[in-house]
Order: C-alpha cells, then sequence, then structure tokens
C-alpha cells in the first residue's frame, strides 16, 4: 500500500505557535524514570531516511517518548534505515525480540515544509497497522515525532497516546513565580505569567485555548481565565474575600470556584466570563477544591463539615451531599478521572501526604506514591498517568505515577520550585 | 486597656499632634482632619504619620494598636484568650474611627492541600473579623481574605516556623487611602 | 514682733487656701480618671463576655461536625457490614445448597418417589431459574427478585429448593420495606415446608417484621416457637438470645 493512498484524515498541518513569551531556559524540565510497567511491549524504532538531522529529532522523540511511558521496551534497530514502503523482514526483527515495528522517511517540499511519513508493523503477525503522514517544519520536528509516538501507542495498548498533550505549572525562582507551559515531556517551556506574588491552581480548559488560575497580584486570591493565544486575561471573581480554586465544567461553559464573599469558603459556579455567579451548596464550614466529573453530573469538592477534611460528592446544581473518603484524617483535592472510573486525591497517613486513588466502583482505595509532600494531583487525558507535585531533597518537583502506581516519572527544574502541576487536554 | 491609654496619652502629648475624627461630611463620607500643635518639637511633628501615612499609635512599637498579629493552634481558628484584649483594643480604634479600614490576612503552615490551607486562612481571618463586629466594628470596615500558605513570615520546615505562620495579619488603610494595602 | 506675727499669719493663711485649692483639682481630676477607668473596664468585661461567648458558639461548632463526621462514618460502616453479611449469607446459602441438591438428587433416583412428581423436571433448567432469582437478589434488585423466587415456587413447588426460594421470597418482600408481604411468604415456609432447613429461619424472618410492625406479643410468640420445635436448630439461639434482650 502506497502512502498517499491513505485517508487525507490522517494529516495534521502544524501552524506556528504565537503562543508564548520566551521561555527561561534555566526553568526548563527534565524527566527521569523511576519506575515502569511488568509488561512492555518490544518495539523497533529504525531511522528514517532524508536529512539526518530532522531524522534524528524525529526518531528520538518517539523512542524517548515511547521508552517514557514505562509501556514499551526499545528493541535496538542496529543504526539501520528505510523507509516506510521498504520490505520487512518480519521473521527478522521478530528473532531480534521486536514485536511491533516503525519505520518512516521525512521529505523536504519545494516551500520548505516538510512531510514525515511512517508505517507501524506488527512482524508477529507479519502485517502492517496503518501508518500516517505529518505536514510539518522544521521548528515543529518534535510535535511530529510525538503525533507519531501518539499514533503507536495507540494501536500498540488500544488506548490514546498523550505524548502531543501539553503540562502547566508554576515555577517559583528567584522570588518570582512563573506559570509556565511546555510539553508533555518537558521540553519547549514557555512562561504565560510572570509575577513576584504567588500563583495556584492553575486548570486547563476542555479546549486546551485557556487557563483558568488564581493569582495574589492584587494582594488577595483572584481568579483569572488567561487565553493562551493571546495572552488576554480576565478577571472570572474578584469578590470581598478571597476567590480561588477554580474547576472547568465539561463543557467549558463554566467554573465552580470558592468565594469567601458571604464568610467562610463555599462553592459557586459562574460562567467562564465572570457573569451569571451562582450558589451550588451552603455549609456552616469550609467547602472547597470543587471538580466536575467528566460527565458534569456531579462535583467533587474538599469540606470540612465532619469535622475533618474529607472528599464529598454534590449534584452539579446543588442538593444532597454525600460523603466519599473515611480512612484517615485528612482527604484532600479530589480529582475524579477522565474516564470516570477513578478518583485521584492527597491523604495524610501516618504523617506522609501521598497520592491516592479510589476505583470508584468498588470504593477500594490504593495509596500509589511513595513519597511524603504530595499534592495538586492532574489526571492525563487517558487517565493512565496522574502528575502531582510533591517534593525530592527539599525541593519541589513534578511526579507522574500511573494510576496502578507501576510506573513513575519525575520532572524537575533546575534552578527553582516546580509545583501546582496541570495536564492539559488531548491535542486538538 | 490602662495599660495602653497610658503610651497613648503620652504619645499624644509627646508628638504634640493630634488625630481627630470629624464628623461625617454632607456626602457622608467619613473626613479626618491632622493638625500640627506648632510646639516647636519639629521632628517628632513630622513622626505624626508612618511612611504609610497611617498615625502613629498605629505603628509606635509602644502602643498595643501597633501589634497586629493573632497567633493560632495547629488546624484551629479560634481566637485565643490571650488575643482577646489586642483584638479589643482595635475594635476600640476602629469604632471611634469610621475612617480607617481594615485588610485580615489570614495565613497558615505549608503542610497539606494549598487550596485547602486558603480555606482554613480565611476562617482564621473570619474568626477575627467576627470578633471585631461583636465589638461594634461596622463590617464595612473590614474585609477578610486568605493567603494560605503562599506567603510565609518564617520560610523555616520545623514547628518553630510553623507556628509563626499560622496567624492573622491586621492591615489598616486611613480615610485617604493611605496605609498599608 | 507683732506685725511679724500678723504677716505670718495671713501668709500661713493663704498656703492654707491655696492648699485647698489644689486638693480640690487633684480629687476632681482623681475621680474622673475613676470613672473612666471604670467605665472602662465596665466596656472591657462586656467585651471578653461577647469574645468568649463566640468562642463558645465556634467551639459547640467544632464538636457538631465532629458529631457529625462520626455519624457519617458510622452510616458508611453500618451499610459496610451490612453489605457483607449479606454476601456473606448468600455465599452460605449458595454452599448449604449443593448439599442439598446433592440429597434430592440421590433421592430421585429411587422410581416410587418420582411417581407423582411432574412430567420429567429438568433440574439444570429449575436450578437456573432459582440462580437467576438469586442473582437479582444479590445485585440489589428485590422487585426482580422477588418475581423470580415467586415464579419457582408456583412452577416447582416440590423441588429441593422450594423451600429455599419461598424463603428469599419473604426476604425479597423485607428487602423491599413490605413486611406484610414478607411475613405472608415466611408463613409458607413455616408452614408447607415446616421440616426443611429453612423454617427456623423463617421463624426469625417473621419476628423481625413483627419487631418492625410493632407487634411485641407476635415477636415473642414466634421467638419461642423456634425455640419450641427447632430447639437445637442454629436459628434457637438467635431466638433465645433475642428474647434475653428485651
Amino acid at each position: 500500500m502506497k502512502m498517499n493512498a491513505m485517508s487525507p484524515l490522517f494529516r495534521f498541518i502544524f501552524l506556528p505557535f504565537f503562543l508564548f513569551t520566551v521561555g527561561i531556559a534555566q526553568a526548563q524540565l527534565s524527566i527521569e524514570i523511576t519506575g515502569a510497567g511488568a509488561n512492555r511491549i518490544p518495539v523497533t524504532i529504525v531511522d528514517f531516511p532524508g536529512d539526518p538531522a530532522s531524522s534524528r529529532i524525529i526518531t528520538s522523540t518517539v523512542r524517548a517518548d515511547l521508552e517514557r511511558s514505562g509501556l514499551f521496551k526499545l528493541v535496538d534497530h542496529n543504526n539501520l534505515a528505510f523507509d516506510e514502503n521498504a520490505p520487512i523482514n518480519h521473521a527478522d526483527w521478530k528473532s531480534r525480540g521486536a514485536d511491533a515495528l516503525a519505520a518512516g522517511s521525512i521529505a523536504r517540499s519545494a516551500d520548505g515544509r516538510m512531510e514525515a511519513r511512517f508505517r507501524l508493523y506488527d512482524t508477529q503477525k507479519g502485517v502492517s497497522l496503518g501508518g500516517a503522514a505529518y505536514v510539518t517544519n522544521s521548528a515543529q520536528l518534535r510535535a511530529a515525532g510525538h503525533r507519531i509516538a501518539d499514533f503507536i501507542y495507540e494501536k500498540l495498548t488500544g488506548e490514546k497516546g498523550v505524548f502531543s498533550t501539553r503540562i502547566a505549572y508554576v515555577v517559583k525562582a528567584r522570588g518570582q513565580f512563573l506559570l509556565q507551559i511546555a510539553d508533555s515531556d518537558g521540553q519547549n517551556a514557555a512562561t504565560a505569567l510572570t509575577s513576584t506574588e504567588p500563583i495556584i491552581s492553575p486548570v486547563w480548559s476542555p479546549d486546551g485555548g485557556r487557563l483558568a488560575y488564581v493569582s495574589f497580584e492584587k494582594k488577595k486570591p483572584v481568579i483569572y481565565v488567561h487565553s493562551l493565544a493571546s495572552g488576554q486575561r480576565q478577571i472570572v471573581a474578584n469578590f470581598k474575600g478571597s476567590n480561588s480554586a477554580p474547576g472547568w465544567s465539561p463543557d467549558g461553559r463554566k467554573l465552580a470556584v470558592v468565594l469567601s464573599k458571604d464568610g467562610f469558603s463555599q462553592l459557586y459556579s459562574v460562567n467562564a466570563d465572570g457573569s451569571g455567579l451562582q450558589r451550588i451548596i451552603q455549609s456552616s464550614g469550609i467547602d472547597t477544591e470543587p471538580r466536575y466529573s467528566a460527565d458534569g453530573s456531579t462535583i467533587y469538592f474538599t469540606s470540612d463539615r465532619g469535622g475533618s477534611p474529607q472528599v464529598y460528592q454534590v449534584g452539579a446544581s446543588g442538593g444532597d451531599v454525600r460523603r466519599v473518603t473515611f480512612e484517615g484524617s485528612y482527604n484532600v483535592s479530589p480529582r475524579p478521572s477522565p474516564d470516570g472510573k477513578n478518583l485521584a486525591f492527597i491523604s495524610r497517613r501516618e504523617g506522609r501526604f501521598q497520592l491516592a486513588v479510589m476505583d470508584l466502583a468498588t470504593r477500594q482505595v490504593q495509596v500509589v506514591s511513595d513519597s511524603n509532600k504530595d499534592e495538586s494531583p492532574s489526571f492525563a487525558p487517558n487517565s493512565r498517568m496522574i502528575l502531582i507535585a510533591t517534593e525530592i531533597g527539599g525541593r519541589g518537583v513534578l511526579s507522574a505515577v500511573s494510576s496502578d502506581g507501576r510506573i513513575k516519572q519525575r520532572l524537575s527544574v533546575a534552578a527553582g520550585d516546580v509545583r501546582e502541576p496541570a495536564w492539559g487536554p488531548y491535542y486538538q | 486597656m490602662k495599660k495602653l491609654l497610658i503610651p497613648a496619652l503620652l504619645s499624644a502629648i509627646l508628638v504634640g499632634c493630634s488625630t481627630t475624627p470629624l464628623p461625617e461630611d454632607s456626602n457622608g463620607a467619613p473626613v479626618e482632619s491632622r493638625s500640627g500643635t506648632g510646639t516647636g518639637i519639629a521632628s517628632v511633628t513630622a513622626g505624626g504619620v508612618d511612611a504609610n501615612g497611617l498615625p502613629r499609635e498605629l505603628t509606635d512599637p509602644k502602643s498595643k494598636l501597633s501589634q497586629r498579629s493573632i497567633y493560632f493552634d495547629l488546624d484551629k481558628y479560634e481566637v485565643k484568650d490571650e488575643y482577646k484584649d489586642l483584638v479589643a483594643a482595635h475594635a476600640k480604634y476602629l469604632s471611634a474611627n469610621k475612617g480607617f479600614k481594615v485588610l485580615l490576612q489570614g495565613n497558615t503552615d505549608e503542610r497539606g492541600s494549598r487550596e485547602y490551607n486558603l480555606s482554613l486562612g480565611q476562617k482564621r481571618a473570619e474568626a477575627v473579623k467576627r470578633s471585631l463586629t461583636l465589638l461594634g466594628v461596622s463590617e464595612a470596615q473590614i474585609e477578610s481574605v486568605s493567603l494560605g500558605e503562599e506567603k510565609p513570615k518564617d520560610a523555616g520546615h520545623d514547628e518553630a516556623a510553623w507556628s509563626q505562620n499560622r496567624r492573622a495579619d491586621i492591615l489598616y488603610k486611613g480615610a485617604d487611602g493611605r496605609g498599608e494595602f | 514682733m507683732r506685725p511679724v506675727r500678723i504677716a505670718l499669719f495671713i501668709a500661713a493663711l493663704g498656703a492654707a487656701q491655696a492648699q485647698a485649692g489644689v486638693f480640690d483639682d487633684e480629687e476632681a481630676r482623681r475621680q474622673v480618671t475613676d470613672l473612666r477607668v471604670k467605665t472602662e473596664a465596665r466596656f472591657d468585661q462586656q467585651a471578653k463576655g461577647q469574645l468568649d461567648l463566640a468562642s463558645q458558639i465556634q467551639r459547640q461548632a467544632d464538636e457538631i461536625s465532629r458529631l457529625r463526621g462520626q455519624i457519617e462514618t458510622l452510616n458508611y460502616e453500618l451499610e459496610t457490614a451490612k453489605k457483607r453479611q449479606q454476601d456473606f449469607y448468600l455465599d452460605l446459602d449458595t454452599r448449604l445448597r449443593k448439599f442439598e441438591t446433592a440429597d434430592s438428587a440421590n433421592a430421585t433416583v429411587n422410581p416410587e418417589n418420582g411417581a407423582n412428581s411432574k412430567p420429567a423436571a429438568d433440574p439444570a433448567r429449575e436450578t437456573q431459574e432459582y440462580e437467576a432469582a438469586l442473582n437479582q437478589f444479590k445485585a440489589g434488585k428485590y422487585k426482580e427478585a422477588a418475581a423470580g423466587f415467586g415464579a419457582y415456587v408456583q412452577k416447582y413447588p416440590a423441588s429441593s429448593l422450594a423451600p429455599n426460594a419461598q424463603y428469599w421470597l419473604g426476604n425479597a418482600w423485607y428487602a423491599q420495606r413490605d413486611c406484610k408481604r414478607a411475613i405472608e411468604a415466611q408463613s409458607v415456609v413455616t408452614t408447607k415446608y415446616a421440616d426443611s432447613a429453612k423454617a427456623p429461619d423463617a421463624w426469625l424472618a417473621i419476628a423481625t417484621c413483627q419487631q418492625e410492625m410493632g407487634n411485641p406479643t407476635g415477636v415473642k410468640r414466634s421467638l419461642e416457637t423456634v425455640i419450641a420445635k427447632y430447639p437445637t436448630a442454629p436459628a434457637a439461639d438467635a431466638a433465645r438470645d433475642r428474647l434475653k434482650k428485651k
């Protein structure tokens, strides 16, 4: 089968981004893998013929992505390079231990654009699993690599890949707070906002175009919505008292927020432009950290109505409140998984703050991290990994943990504390 | 309260300057006037207001009103007995000086969720606010906010630091808009 | 000498007068100060009272929260215990049933026994239908379970599983908070299947329903019946316990 016979649906054009101000070089995230899955799929990515420099960027990105996921074992490609149409000796690759193989090519068109093509093979069955062609340019080669890795990941594991997604986080360095956005592998970090006052609780809009967060630049917590492409910021809630803990509704039209305008912290919903404020529920204590369930029908939140902070659940427009967590005296920061199956939260156990995951069907809780100061969990859009802020050697780092606790990665910044991570939605 | 009176009087005499609340003007906005009495002690007169434009009695270390912090126990937000005199002194000042506003900032130690700590700090600020309003201060003079664990006074990671950070601060602003917030 | 004396006298008089004036002033000042101190003390006392009251209210609110938390936890534990008990019971019933069906299978080998039974019963199918109803019950679909067990006892009144089905029919009604029908169903177990292993349990179930319906004499009668009729059954022990607690 020829590549050009493939569905045009698989073609993506990468437009240049004008999104961010220039990133600070020292704030680049570096990733370290500290755990991997039990049964990793052996896969080979051969070099792509064509411009060697471009090929290297793409194939090394694909290999690093697959390796980092903890689900694949890279089989040596012996420096071989061949394109997606070359005949494959399946038996040979099988004997080398590769269950799957990807080959491809890079072509430069007259206008300077590039096309990365590839095809994935199942060497066990001796068949092609499909392929794709991505139009890109020299600045976006890594992005093309992420798209290829996503394709391979999905074909071989059956679930969508998240290599093309982005993450947001806050870096504290030299007395400044930087709200940064990076690729899911920590590369391409760019600063969306710099402030001398703290920034906390960033959350991505479901379309990936905006971030809601809490900034203290007005000497008190105020909620903003920040359009990443234009850099335009809008105040969503600046009422008397504190304004905090935004959580987007799945349709991206509303935010659940926490306001103290009537005393203690209470839950409200507000339109993304700041209009249409409505109270969700009322209590005589603290209600905070609201998060909509993936279907938008209910809100999980933290409350001290029972004498200690615990996770509760309420209908999206109010109604009966149901307690969700029971073990221990401190369970906070609930985050329902996008597939609706799990609930991640932070649980204090014997003085340690650890990431815990509850299976919502059976109510079974499992502690999945081995660190002590976990905060702010955030699910990847495919629900497999959870990004948290934690502390290693007295420094704030990010850590990604699979929801079964098996796979662990660590992301840190050389000069500063990283905190408040938020994993963005699928690439759109 | 007796203790408070003497330094307050003393400083009023020494400073030779008085802060006299005047009746509200025709627009209903509170007005204040400050005047030097020309005692000849120029340098002291100049110190009648501090850098933020606040009267000395709010900032003079000898004045009880210069004490602006109320400390709390772990996971607690009850104003302890030892701070009740302090809160009462501020209540009396605010009741007598309706042109002044206060910002109450609640703080917590660094342990646990940032957002939950923000709410806990709010509860602390709220407790101080309730005490002030109970003692006759108008709600309009008070805003209570939280800084959670974000602005630690002591950046350490032990109980000594944490106990400093479980705190509510009282910040003042005069009718002229000058002050600490 | 004399003028000097007079002068001295006048001077002394003046001084005394002046002194009296000073005392008057100081006295007045002292009184004013006293009054102010007293007023302030009263204000302070009132203020302290107010603040103490506020603290007290706050402490009580905290206490209410703590109690609410305890109720939440207890309710959760009760729910979990109930579920665990049900699972345990169902598991036990399933295991016992294996023995019971094995016995009845042995019995039907005897051709004389099969003489008045309905045309060629299909034990596999019977078991399947029973199983289906029981699974409904396990899944908490009590309405469907009641329908299933009801149909079963109509269809296979002579089956070895019929007493069990009748018993679970009663439980399915009870689970739907229909005590009247639950008693009706369990009464069939205690009369029609009085010799079955489920009969003493059925009496206990009847007692539970009577309790909920506010019929203490009925409860007592039922429990005493279990003890009298099935003195060695585990249910009799349970009945004795419950009678003791009264």
